[in-house]
């Protein structure tokens, strides 16, 4: 059982289904928004987590770093609100559907109370309970203070903070350039642009779940699959080295795994025609400019066609290639890993000379 | 329950729930506080005091039973005596204590009123001469009135006092006729009594008790905590942290409280005194003061945390303190720390960072003891190692090795040395765990066949200059007991007392019978330098007999069961392969078969030959042809070895087996070096080529602290032990000493020897060495070992005839004029002297010498040159060039004792102090000395013994 864990939780793996329950997600909404499945879920989680701290690697592993904890927090937190905003937003939406107004719109929920003590009394709890939380915390785990940093005595595996980990698990997809400044400064600036892109005016002020079908997939893609689930397999799953390691596997630092990548114009140029590389560079990578400069100008046109229609007009032609270019940008990634994980891709476009690798 | 209007919850709800979140809010504080304040090593204090307690009761009891009970008591009873006398005395005693009190405040006020009267007369002073330098007569005049007139005032007085503190003084006298019979006593007693009420003292003030209390409570105890982090700042001894060079805070004395007080030597760990407390470190006065050095500056670890008992990585030293330490403090290996603290038989390690370009170290006998080791089985020819560079290769020249040795004998030798000798230095590389094989045992008795052929054809020719004539072989084995050649060799067999020198300078003599070619031998014993001129073998200046007897001794020691081991030769098949292997290394396999198609079947011996001499690095040890002395040794360079990270060291599949330390990685490298080998699919030409040397766990022991010490640490200059010039200077001579083995027969201040465990009266056998740069003149030293001439005529061993150069003889005679700078004794400088023009004699001192002489009956041992008996000591009339005045007059003759406590020489001035003939020169011993040493330089020669032939 462990070995078959061991096995599937590769990232190839792992991925795929996280993608796959994802996509089920989104489909059988209604199932899931329920509070049968929220318990059931609950249930299913604790046992499983708990299940695997039975384990004396995993354990070894986890407890090395003490700032391994907060990802657990992290996990159920994250499918709490997950699940109890599905819930809320399929609620509303069945009222709607019946022809009733959102739960939060009713009268006796409108009604307006004083901010002392029901606003300012119940902050002061929370701020007590938070720091006896964190007083809590920090005495029962104490922080994993090491050495002063010594440059000729690198830990192995160097590890960013857990809440960076999703990042240093592009890196190994993409170049620096791109994993460590393009798509962190795009997720920022997309961040800060959905307000301003967001036109649909629904569910202001109440949750729901159909009326805004499409943002909230395309968030939560980007949110769960992309960013809380790279991290986790950076926590978890990544080992000395950077190299995949199951949770109940040992880390070995000469674990060994045949990773021979090749670019897109030896793929092209060596292996297909069966000639030497050309000179020129862009000849040289003209099949990875291709793929590229195809990837936008046949894959917009494409998307335009299922949803252009609907949000083109809603949204005007600015917000709404905006939108198009951060979805096309995000979605580079999963493409890249796949590629990666498929053919051994390195780069599409492969320029050391001019520090371009895509 | 209803809600009020405008309220969400019920107010007495939130105050409930503010109430609970309150007091877990306190319990958390409480908590945290508690948690801050509770730490293990504070519990390790407290009970350090306990221990403390029990030391000074103990050693309380001990002052109480050495002081003389019945002496206090009878003390004490004179004092109340005493006591009851003054208070019987009380009218007249009150009296005067009443004039005494009268008489001080006389004093009191006297004092008061004289120094008003002197400031203001300081201040009309200064008025006056202001007002008069500025041309004011009239108002000059006016000050100087009353100037004149405090200055009388304060003159008397000063009278006045005077009288007073006069009166006080009788008073005084007056009162100690009463008091002073008890003061004395007091003191008397408090002599007796002194050490207990000091420790009494210490004792109170380190008891616990309410004050002990407040100040280390928490919130309190910033103040003047008497639990406290104790802390050494080493500055001498930097850590690294970032680029930035910082200095150690040692606080281990936090917990090894008392490591610095003598006392506690019995206590258990962490309470114990410093086991080298007064002559090696911590101590104040010690070599290495704690204040300067702290202690991981030897010790290592993370000495500045002391949190528990892990967070600074104590070691443990054995298998079992591990099991131990894994189940009482929950210990295990500390991955990330670069360097955790040496385990104890280790720490010497430490000594090599601060200590270098110096050959052996005072105190540091297992330092001394793995860098003898290094020497003797020659690690450095292999390896690079600091401080080893100039040294000789470890092994024999092989340039002309065809006269010496039959080509079957180095191929059964290569092929393992231990089936010869058992105790051969030549380590074994084959038949071992990782290539005993049959595969590549083929291979590799192809490549030893390859290489013995190689060896002997490219022999130089060399011719014996002696032809070989079987003499006494019971005359001989005498010979090699007595001239000295077991001051560097053994053999087995050999008789009592002789057989208890264990030397390895040189080859094990055992067997010697199976190796060498009789006339070599005899043409070797004979002149070493003829068939190596480099060799540091020695010429003993045998007659051809001697030789011949020698010869005939060592011929008949044979090795039976080597000699009916089969030699083998060459499989051609095998050879072409592993050629075409090392051929087609950058070529395709056709181009080098078709190169090996052309060659003949003597060069391809000679090719596999040379490439295996160098695969396995022969020439790093031995001097090859072919192999020029700058080709780089074959092993790695071990300098920063006791820095390299633990993932650099490689484990092979022994991660289970192997401890993951750099000790332990050390211990099981030396002791199989093909461990590593093992389980992992090596090809042939991948295996592990260190070789194995058979060491013992304790020689192993003292290698490594060597190693160990090899860090890449940097030290600041404050830090380190700095040579200066003719440090050295001295440093360079104890490399030539120990490069000809000087120490295997001399003991030279207190180190080597060995040759004298055979000897039970050190006066037959090679003299100590002690003080011998003050001893002897620098120039008669030179020419002595150029070209030895006789001294002890009674002493069988010989000194031998080095092979020295010119640089090599300067070296070891500065070195011992070094050494003995510290000597207080040694007022000269050490130059050339000048003997001659040293006799002028003072009226009737040459009549007194000569009485002396006569009385004292010199020649009764220094029988050369006066009468025709056996000598028992040199011949004095060489002494005059030989030896240096001051070192006669100083040292030898007043006290002998002091120089070779061995010596039949009588203490005749007992260290100046007495006279040796009485009634002689005033009995005044230095007078009599120099009288002495001018009548020995009256009939000294101007020159040394006839030198003996080479």
């Amino acid at each position: 059982m462990k070995n078959i864990i061991d096995m599937i939780m590769a990232p190839e793996y792992s991925f795929t289904a996280v993608v796959v329950l994802f996509i089920l997600m989104i489909k059988y909404v209604d199932k899931i928004a329920t509070k049968k499945f929220g318990y059931s879920l609950l249930l299913g989680m604790t046992v499983f987590i708990g299940w695997l701290f039975t384990d004396n690697v995993f354990r070894l592993n986890f407890f090395a770093t003490n700032d391994n904890v907060p990802i657990i927090f992290l996990v159920f937190l994250v499918v709490w609100s997950c699940w109890f905003s599905l819930y809320k937003g399929i609620q509303n939406d069945n009222r709607i559907a019946a022809g009733g107004v959102p739960l939060e719109a009713e009268p006796e929920n409108r009604e307006k109370v004083w901010s002392w003590p029901n606003l300012v009394y119940t902050e002061l709890f929370a701020i007590i309970a938070c720091t006896i939380f964190l007083i809590v915390w920090a005495i029962v785990f104490k922080s994993p203070l090491e050495e002063p940093a010594n440059p000729t005595w690198a830990p192995n595996p160097a590890k960013a903070p857990w809440y960076f980990l999703g990042l240093q698990e592009m890196l190994v997809y993409f170049d620096p350039w791109l994993a460590g400044v393009l798509l962190p400064g795009l997720i920022i600036v997309g961040l800060v642009a959905i307000p301003y892109m967001d036109v649909n005016p629904k569910g202001n002020g109440y949750y729901t779940f159909r009326e805004r079908k499409f943002a909230i997939t395309t968030f939560l893609f980007g949110w769960l699959v992309l960013w809380v689930f790279l991290i986790i397999i950076g926590t978890f799953l990544r080992g000395p080295n950077w190299v995949y390691y199951g949770p109940f596997e040992v880390w070995d630092a000469h674990k060994v795994l045949a990773a021979n990548n090749v670019n897109i114009s030896e793929y092209f140029w060596i292996k297909l025609l069966n000639q030497g590389l050309p000179k020129n560079i862009l000849v040289r990578e003209i099949a990875g400019i291709i793929m590229t400069v195809g990837y936008f100008v046949v894959g917009i046109p494409l998307f335009n066609k299922f949803f252009g229609n609907k949000y083109l007009k809603r949204m005007g032609m600015i917000r709404y290639y905006l939108m198009v270019m951060l979805i096309f940008m995000t979605l580079t990634l999963p493409i890249k890993m796949y590629l990666r994980w498929s053919i051994n891709l390195k780069y599409i476009i492969f320029m050391p000379e001019f520090e371009f690798n895509i | 329950m209803k809600k009020e209007p405008g309220m969400a919850y019920n107010m007495k709800t939130l105050n409930k729930v503010f109430a609970v979140l309150s007091i877990l809010f306190l319990i958390s504080t409480i908590w945290i506080v508690l948690d801050d304040y509770i730490r293990p090593w504070k519990a390790v204090q407290i009970k350090g005091l306990e221990v403390k307690e029990k030391v000074l009761l103990e050693q309380i009891k001990e002052a109480e039973e050495s002081t003389d009970g019945d002496k206090v008591r009878s003390l004490n009873a004179k004092i109340m005596a005493a006591k009851k006398d003054i208070d019987s005395k009380d009218q007249e005693v009150s009296k005067v204590k009443e004039k005494l009190a009268e008489v001080q405040k006389k004093i009191y006020i006297q004092n008061m009123k004289n120094g008003e009267d002197g400031s203001r007369a300081s201040e009309y002073q200064f008025k006056y001469e202001h007002a008069f330098s500025h041309n004011h007569p009239k108002q000059a005049a006016k000050y100087k009135i009353k100037m004149d007139y405090y200055r009388v005032r304060f003159n008397e007085g000063r009278d006045q006092l005077k009288v007073f503190q006069q009166e006080e003084k009788k008073i005084n006298n007056e009162m100690k006729t009463y008091t002073d019979k008890k003061t004395s006593l007091e003191k008397e007693l408090e002599k007796l009594t002194g050490t207990k009420d000091l420790l009494l003292t210490s004792m109170k003030s380190s008891q616990k008790g309410l004050v002990w209390l407040i100040r280390n409570m928490p919130f309190i105890d910033y103040l003047d905590p008497t639990i406290k982090i104790h802390q050494w700042e080493v500055k001498n001894v930097t850590e690294d942290r970032y680029f930035q060079q910082v200095p150690r805070v040692d606080r281990c004395k936090t917990c090894h409280l008392f490591i610095d007080t003598p006392g506690f030597e019995a206590q258990e760990q962490p309470y114990k005194t410093h086991s080298k407390l007064t002559e090696l470190a911590v101590g104040a006065n010690s070599a290495h003061p704690a204040k300067l050095f702290g202690c991981s500056s030897c010790h290592q670890g993370e000495s500045h945390k002391v949190f528990d008992f892990r967070s600074p990585e104590h070691t443990p030293s054995s298998k079992e303190q591990m099991v131990e330490w894994e189940k009482k403090y929950d210990w295990h290996y500390p991955h990330k720390k670069p360097q955790p603290m040496f385990p104890l038989i280790y720490t010497e390690a430490s000594c090599v960072k601060c200590h270098q370009g110096v050959e052996y170290l005072p105190m540091a006998n297992k330092l001394n003891e793995g860098k003898k080791l290094i020497n003797t089985y020659g690690c450095y020819g292999c390896h690079k190692i600091e401080g080893y560079q100039d040294k000789v290769k470890p092994g024999p020249a092989l340039k002309k090795i065809a006269a010496k040795v039959t080509k079957e004998f180095i191929t059964k030798w290569v092929w393992n040395p231990r089936s010869f000798n058992e105790h051969a230095k030549m380590p074994s590389f084959f038949m071992q765990a990782h290539n005993s094989k049959e595969e590549f045992a083929n291979k590799n008795k192809t490549e030893v066949a390859a290489m013995a052929e190689f060896l002997i054809s490219k022999s130089e020719e060399y011719k014996p200059f002696m032809k070989y004539k079987a003499g006494d072989a019971d005359k001989g084995k005498e010979l090699i007991q007595t001239v000295g050649c077991i001051g560097c060799h053994q053999v087995e067999g050999l008789d009592e007392p002789w057989n208890a020198v264990k030397s390895r300078k040189g080859t094990y003599l055992t067997g010697t019978g199976s190796k060498v070619d009789p006339d070599w031998l005899v043409s070797w014993l004979k002149k070493p330098s003829h068939y190596q001129e480099d060799t540091i073998m020695p010429s003993f200046r045998l007659t051809d007999s001697e030789v011949s007897n020698i010869a005939t001794y060592l011929l008949s020691l044979k090795n039976e069961k080597f000699a009916e081991i089969e030699s083998f030769e060459i499989d051609k098949k095998l050879r072409d392969g592993l050629l075409t292997e090392y051929l087609a290394q950058f070529e395709p396999i056709a181009m080098a078969e078709a190169k090996l198609a052309k060659m003949t079947d003597h060069q391809r011996n000679m090719e596999l030959g040379k490439r295996s001499v160098g695969k396995y690095g022969c020439y790093s040890c031995h001097n090859i042809d072919g192999f020029s002395p700058d080709r780089a040794p074959i092993g790695p360079e071990l300098n920063g070895f006791g820095s390299k990270p633990l993932t650099q060291l490689g484990y092979g599949q022994q991660h289970d087996t192997v401890g993951h330390s750099r000790h332990e990685w050390l211990f099981a490298h030396l002791k199989q070096p093909s461990l590593w080998d093992k389980g992992v699919p090596k090809s042939f030409k991948d295996l592990n080529k260190m070789p194995n040397f058979y060491l013992k766990d304790d020689e192993i022991h003292s290698i490594s602290t060597v190693i160990l010490g090899l860090v890449r640490d940097y030290v600041p200059l404050a830090g380190q032990k700095v040579l200066n010039a003719e440090e050295k200077l001295m440093a360079e001579g104890k490399k030539v000493a120990s490069k000809y083995n000087c120490y295997g027969c001399h003991k030279i201040d207190g180190f080597g020897g060995d040759i004298l465990a055979a000897y039970d009266d050190y006066n037959m056998g090679p003299p100590f060495l002690m003080k011998q740069g003050h001893r002897v003149n620098s120039d008669w030293f030179y020419k002595f070992l150029k070209n030895v001439h006789p001294i002890r005529s009674y002493v069988q061993a010989r000194m031998p005839s080095f092979n020295f150069s010119n640089d090599e003889i300067n070296k070891l005679i500065t070195y011992f004029n070094a050494t003995h700078k510290d000597a207080k004794t040694f007022h000269e400088k050490p130059s050339f002297l000048d003997n001659r023009g040293m006799v002028k004699w003072n009226p009737g001192e040459r009549d007194a010498a000569k009485q002396m002489w006569e009385e004292l009956a010199c020649t009764s041992c220094h029988t050369g040159g006066f009468n025709s008996e056996e000598a028992q000591a040199p011949n004095l009339h060489f002494a005059k060039k030989r030896l240096r005045v001051s070192w006669l007059r100083d040292v030898w003759l007043k006290d002998p004792t002091k120089v070779m406590d061995y010596s039949i020489m009588p203490n005749f001035w007992e260290n100046g102090t007495i006279s040796a003939v009485e009634g002689v020169l005033d009995d005044d011993p230095k007078k009599q000395i120099n009288a002495m040493i001018k009548y020995l330089w009256e009939f000294g020669y101007d020159k040394s013994p006839e030198p003996f032939k080479k």
